[in-house]
C-alpha cells in the first residue's frame, strides 16, 4: 500500500502566449490554461504506483473554477481524489510551497510526487522548499520509482550517470520527463472522470514574502537573415559568420 | 426402385443434410451471437443493380481480365450444371426426366455440354495459373483446398462427358440412368466432336466404364455439396447475399453512442454486425485485396485478406464453442486483436480503400480495421506514440499541429480574404474550407493561396472561417479516436449551423469526404465541392481562362489520384480535365484511377512514422519517374506532403516537381 499525493500545475498554453512587442513581456491574459506537461507525467507515475502497490492517489492543484477540466484529466488517468485550491494567484515559489505544504500536511501520505520544474517558469524551487517545510527527504529528478516495504527506491537521472537512492517514506519525489509516457485514458474513464466530484477549497490571499519576480521578458533577437545558397561555398561562410559573432 | 436408386437417394439425403447443417450452424452464429446492428437502408434500386452487375455479370472480377473471364465462365457453368445435376439425380432416383424434352431441357443440355468443355479447359488453365505460373497473390495459403476443388470440378465434368459420349456412341442401350438419352447431336456438340476422337469402347468394357463414371459423378457431387460450406467455396452461397446486403457506406465506420455504449469498436467477434459475418463467409481467399494493399506492397505484414480470414476462422471456432457454452459468453469470446490480428498491422493501414475496391464479393475491410483501432484507442487507450501527440494537438489546438489556433487564418494576411472570425457579418456566397494542413503547413499554404487567387480571378464571392475553422475530425476518426472526432464534428456542425453555411469548397479530399458524406449524420446538409470539381467548372464555364502550354515544352504531367477523392468519392475525371485544359503532355502512371496507389498518408498515417518495410510514397514517386514525369499533379495536401518529401529524400529534386491542381492553374491564369 502506498498513498500518493500528486501536485499538478496549470499554466498558460505556451503555444498561445504572445510577446508584447514593446515591453517584451508575455501576454498571458485570455490564454487558455493547460496542464503543465511534467505534471501529467507525475499523475501517470502516481497512478502506476497505485496500480502496482495499491493505495490512493490524491491530486492537488492550485487553480480556480475553470481548472476542473485539468483535474478531470487527472481523474481520467486514474487519480482517486482531487482538490483544487482556489484563491492563490501569485507567482511566488516560496508562497506557493507554503500553501501546498499546509494542505499536504492535512493528508495522510507516503509519497508526494511532482515535476522537477515547470515548463513556464522553470524555477525548480518547489520540490526543495516542500522538503524543508514538510521535513521529508527529497529525491530529485527521478527516472524510476519503486516501493520496497516502508522505503522508496528512486533512480535519479543525473548528467553523467544514474544513481539509485533508497529512503524511508514519507518522502518527496520530483520526476523528470523520461520517467514514463502518460497514457491515453480509455473513454469510459474519461466519462467517469466527468462525473466525479472535485473538492474546491477557497483560501485567503497569502502575504507576499520570499522570492520576488524582478522581470519577465523575452530576449530581443535580431536576425541577420543571411541565406547561403551554394552548399560548397556556404559552409565556410557560415563558419566565418559564427566566428565573428563569437568575438 | 432398384438398388442404385436407393443408394443414390440415401447418399444425396446425407449430403444435403450435411450441407444444410453447416449452413444452419453458420446462420445460428450470426443470429445467436449478440451482434451489433449494421447501417442498412432499403435502397432497392442500387441493390438490384449491384446484384446484376457484380454477381450475374461478375463485374468486379474483370479488374483482372484473365482471372475475371475464367471465373465468370466457372460461375455461369456452375449455374447450368446445377440444373443438369438436379435432373441427373432425378432420373437416377425416379427413372424419368425432371425437365422433359422441350425448350428448357434443350437449353440446359446444350449449355451444359459446351460448358463441360470450357470448364475442363478452365480447370487446366486455373491449375497452370496457380501452380505453373506461381501468381503472387495465390502464394502462401491453402493450396490443398484449391487443388481439391479443381479436382472435384474437373472430375464432375469429365465423368459427365464420358457418359454422354458413351450414350452418343449408342453403347448405353440397356441403361436407364442417363439424362436425355439419345438426345440429338446438335444438343451435345462437344460430345459429338469427341465421338470422332475417341474410338468406341469394346462392349465388354462399357459396363465398367459407365458404372465407374456414374458413381464417381454421383459421389463427386455429394462430396462437393458437403465440402462447399466448410471451405472457402462457401462464397458460392454467401457472396450473392453479401453483394445484395452491401451497405453502400463502406467508407464510414459505424456511429458510436457514447451515452449508451460501454465498450467501443470491435474487440471480439460479438462486436461485428451480421453483415460483417456475411463478409467473412464470402471471402474466397483470392488475395486481390492484399495484392493491391499499399502497406503489403511495401513490405509490411498487414494483409487485408488475412484480417478477414483470421476473423472468419475465429468466428467459426468460437461460434462452435458458444453453441456448447451459452452461459459464459465472456469466456468464449476472446479478443481477436493481438492474436491472430497484430496491432501493428491495424496501424499500418492507410484506409486507402484499395482492398474494398478490389474485392469481387464486396467485403468491407476498412471499417473493420477502424473498428479494431477504436477498440484499442477507446477501450484501452492504446495507439502509436505519435498518434497520442496528434490527439493532444487536436484536442488543445483544434488541428494536428501544436500551433496557436488564433493564427489559423494568418496565411491569408494581405490577400484581402473575408475572414468570418474577424468579420462575422460579411456577405459571401461560398465558404472556402481551408483545412488544417493548408492552413498551417508552409508548403501547403501555397495551395490555399492558389485557390484564393483562382476564386478571386473568377469573381467568386467567398469567405474563410479563419480561427473559427477546426479540424474536421477525420484524422482522429480514422485513427480510431471517435470520441475526439465526435467532439470536433459537433463543434464544426455548431459553426455551420450558427453561420448558416450551405455551400462549401475545399481543396482537401479528407475534409471533403467528411463534410460531404459524414457530417450528415450530425444533422447538417452541405453542398460540398472539391476544388478540382469547382475549378473544372470555372474553366468550362469560361469564368477563368488558362494559358496553354506551348507545344515545344518538354514538361510532362502526370496525375496522382488521392484515395479520398478517387475511391472514396469517385472523382477521377475532373482533375484530368483540368490538366487537359492547358496541355496534352500528359501520361498516366502505372496504377491510376480506381487502382491508384496511395501516397501513404491516409488513416492518420501522415502523423505516424513509417518504419516497417519501405515507404509507400517512395514507391509512388518511382512510378512517376518511370514515365519521366516532370510534374506530378496532386489534389490533396496529404499527397503533396508525402510526395514532395519522397521527391526530396529520393534525390529527385532536380527532375521532378509536385504541384497541386490549384497551383498549376493559378500560375497559368490569363
Ligand atoms: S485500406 Fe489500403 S492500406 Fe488498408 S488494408 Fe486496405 S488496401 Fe491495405
Ligand atoms: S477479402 Fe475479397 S479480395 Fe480479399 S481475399 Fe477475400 S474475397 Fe478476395
Amino acid at each position: 500500500m502506498v498513498d500518493v499525493i500528486v501536485l499538478i500545475k496549470q499554466m498558460p498554453d505556451l503555444e498561445q502566449v504572445k510577446i508584447d512587442s514593446n515591453t517584451r513581456e508575455p501576454i498571458v491574459k485570455n490564454v487558455p490554461k493547460t496542464v503543465e506537461i511534467l505534471s501529467e507525467h507525475a499523475v501517470e507515475e502516481a497512478v502506476r504506483l497505485k496500480e502496482k502497490y495499491k493505495g490512493k492517489v490524491t491530486a492537488i492543484l492550485l487553480g480556480n473554477e475553470q481548472s476542473s477540466a485539468i483535474m478531470k484529466k487527472a481523474f481520467a488517468i486514474g487519480a482517486d481524489e482531487g482538490i483544487i485550491i482556489d484563491g492563490y494567484e501569485e507567482h511566488n515559489p516560496a508562497n506557493t510551497a507554503r500553501v501546498l505544504a499546509s494542505k499536504i500536511k492535512e493528508i495522510k501520505h507516503d509519497l508526494v510526487i511532482l515535476g522537477n520544474q515547470s515548463a513556464d517558469s522553470i524555477t525548480g524551487l518547489i520540490p526543495g522548499m516542500l522538503s524543508a517545510l514538510l521535513n521529508e527527504p527529497l529525491l530529485g529528478n527521478a527516472g524510476k520509482i519503486e516501493v520496497t516495504g516502508t522505503n522508496v527506491k528512486v533512480t535519479r537521472i543525473l548528467e553523467e550517470d544514474n544513481i539509485e537512492i533508497e529512503v524511508p517514506m514519507p518522502s518527496i519525489v520530483s520526476i523528470s520527463q523520461e520517467i514514463n509516457e502518460p497514457r491515453l485514458p480509455p473513454v469510459m474513464q474519461i466519462m467517469a472522470a466527468g462525473r466525479k466530484p472535485i473538492k474546491t477549497e477557497k483560501i485567503a490571499p497569502v502575504i507576499s514574502k520570499g522570492v520576488t519576480l524582478v522581470s519577465n521578458s523575452a530576449p530581443r533577437s535580431e536576425r541577420k537573415k543571411l541565406v547561403f545558397e551554394d552548399m560548397d561555398k556556404g559552409i565556410p561562410e557560415v563558419v566565418k559568420v559564427l566566428k565573428e559573432g563569437m568575438k | 426402385m432398384n438398388l442404385v436408386s436407393v443408394l443414390v437417394l440415401a447418399g444425396i439425403i446425407i449430403a444435403v443434410f450435411a450441407f444444410f447443417y453447416k449452413l444452419y450452424e453458420i446462420l445460428w452464429d450470426a443470429v445467436k451471437i449478440p451482434l451489433k446492428k449494421p447501417r442498412m437502408k432499403l435502397d432497392l434500386g442500387r441493390r438490384i443493380y449491384i446484384l446484376i452487375r457484380n454477381v450475374f455479370l461478375q463485374g468486379k472480377l474483370f479488374k483482372d481480365p484473365f482471372a475475371g473471364i475464367m471465373h465468370a465462365l466457372m460461375f455461369w457453368g456452375f449455374i447450368v450444371f446445377g440444373a443438369y445435376s438436379i435432373d441427373f439425380f432425378y432420373v437416377t432416383i425416379f427413372a424419368h426426366q425432371l425437365f422433359s424434352p422441350g425448350i428448357l431441357s434443350d437449353i440446359i443440355f446444350f449449355t451444359v455440354n459446351i460448358f463441360a468443355g470450357i470448364v475442363i479447359a478452365d480447370v487446366i488453365y486455373a491449375a497452370v495459373r496457380r501452380w505453373g505460373l506461381k501468381i503472387k497473390r495465390y502464394q502462401g495459403f491453402n493450396g490443398f483446398e484449391a487443388a481439391f476443388i479443381l479436382v472435384l470440378i474437373g472430375l464432375l465434368m469429365f465423368t459427365y462427358l464420358v457418359m454422354s459420349v458413351l450414350d452418343m456412341q449408342g453403347l448405353l442401350g440397356g441403361y436407364t440412368f442417363v439424362v436425355r438419352s439419345g438426345a440429338p447431336h446438335y444438343l451435345e456438340p462437344i460430345s459429338y466432336a469427341l465421338t470422332y476422337v475417341i474410338p468406341k469402347a469394346p462392349s465388354s468394357y462399357v459396363y465398367y466404364i459407365f458404372w465407374s463414371a456414374f458413381w464417381i459423378h454421383a459421389l463427386d457431387f455429394m462430396v462437393f455439396l458437403i465440402y462447399i460450406p466448410r471451405s472457402k467455396h462457401l462464397h458460392l452461397f454467401a457472396a450473392p447475399f453479401n453483394v445484395l446486403f452491401s451497405t453502400g457506406t463502406q467508407a464510414t465506420p459505424l456511429p458510436i453512442d457514447f451515452e449508451k455504449e460501454t465498450r467501443f469498436g470491435a474487440t471480439d467477434i460479438r462486436d461485428f454486425t451480421w453483415k460483417d459475418y456475411f463478409d467473412f463467409y464470402s471471402c474466397t481467399e483470392c488475395g486481390r485485396c492484399t495484392d493491391n494493399c499499399p502497406a503489403n506492397m511495401t513490405g509490411k505484414t498487414l494483409s487485408p485478406r488475412d484480417i478477414i480470414w483470421d476473423i472468419r476462422e475465429t468466428v467459426m471456432a468460437q461460434g462452435k464453442e458458444y453453441r456448447k457454452n451459452r452461459e459464459n459468453p465472456d469466456e468464449v469470446f476472446k479478443t481477436v486483436i493481438g492474436d491472430p490480428i497484430l496491432e501493428k498491422d491495424l496501424w499500418s493501414c492507410t484506409t486507402c480503400m484499395a482492398c474494398v475496391e478490389q474485392c469481387p464479393v464486396m467485403i468491407d475491410h476498412v471499417p473493420k480495421i477502424i473498428d479494431m483501432r477504436r477498440s484499442l484507442v477507446l477501450n484501452q487507450g492504446k495507439a502509436p506514440k505519435e498518434s497520442l501527440d496528434l490527439f493532444r494537438n487536436i484536442e488543445s489546438y483544434a488541428s494536428p499541429y501544436a500551433i496557436d489556433p488564433s493564427t489559423r487564418g494568418d496565411w491569408a494576411e494581405n490577400l484581402d480574404v473575408v475572414d468570418l472570425s474577424k468579420n462575422p457579418d460579411a456577405n459571401y456566397d461560398v465558404l472556402y474550407w481551408v483545412g488544417c494542413v493548408a492552413s498551417y503547413d508552409r508548403r501547403n499554404q501555397d495551395i490555399a493561396k492558389s485557390v484564393t487567387k483562382i476564386l478571386k480571378k473568377a469573381g467568386v464571392n467567398f469567405a474563410i472561417l479563419g480561427s473559427m475553422e477546426k479540424c474536421t475530425g477525420d484524422p482522429a476518426r480514422r485513427t480510431g479516436n471517435e470520441y475526439l472526432a465526435d467532439m470536433m464534428i459537433r463543434q464544426n456542425v455548431e459553426t455551420f449551423k450558427e453561420k448558416k453555411i450551405h455551400k462549401v469548397i475545399t481543396a482537401c479530399p479528407h475534409c471533403f469526404n467528411s463534410l460531404k458524406n459524414e457530417y450528415k449524420e450530425y444533422g447538417v446538409e452541405l453542398e460540398v465541392y472539391h476544388h478540382s470539381e469547382y475549378i473544372n467548372r470555372l474553366i468550362s464555364d469560361k469564368k477563368i481562362s488558362v494559358k496553354a502550354l506551348t507545344s515545344d515544352s518538354s514538361e510532362k504531367y502526370t496525375y496522382h489520384d488521392s484515395c479520398y477523392l478517387g475511391r472514396y468519392n469517385k472523382i477521377y475525371d475532373a482533375p484530368r480535365e483540368i490538366i487537359g485544359s492547358f496541355t496534352e503532355n500528359f501520361q498516366e502512371m502505372e496504377k491510376n484511377k480506381s487502382k491508384a496507389l496511395c501516397c501513404g498518408a491516409g488513416g492518420g498515417r501522415l502523423w505516424m512514422q513509417e518504419t516497417e518495410g519501405t515507404m509507400v510514397s517512395h514507391k509512388r514517386i518511382e512510378m512517376a519517374d518511370k514515365i519521366n514525369a516532370s510534374t506530378v499533379v496532386t489534389a490533396c495536401p496529404y499527397c503533396m506532403t508525402m510526395l514532395d518529401d519522397a521527391r526530396k529524400t529520393t534525390n529527385r529534386e532536380d527532375k521532378m516537381n509536385i504541384q497541386d491542381l490549384s497551383e498549376v492553374i493559378a500560375k497559368r491564369l490569363e
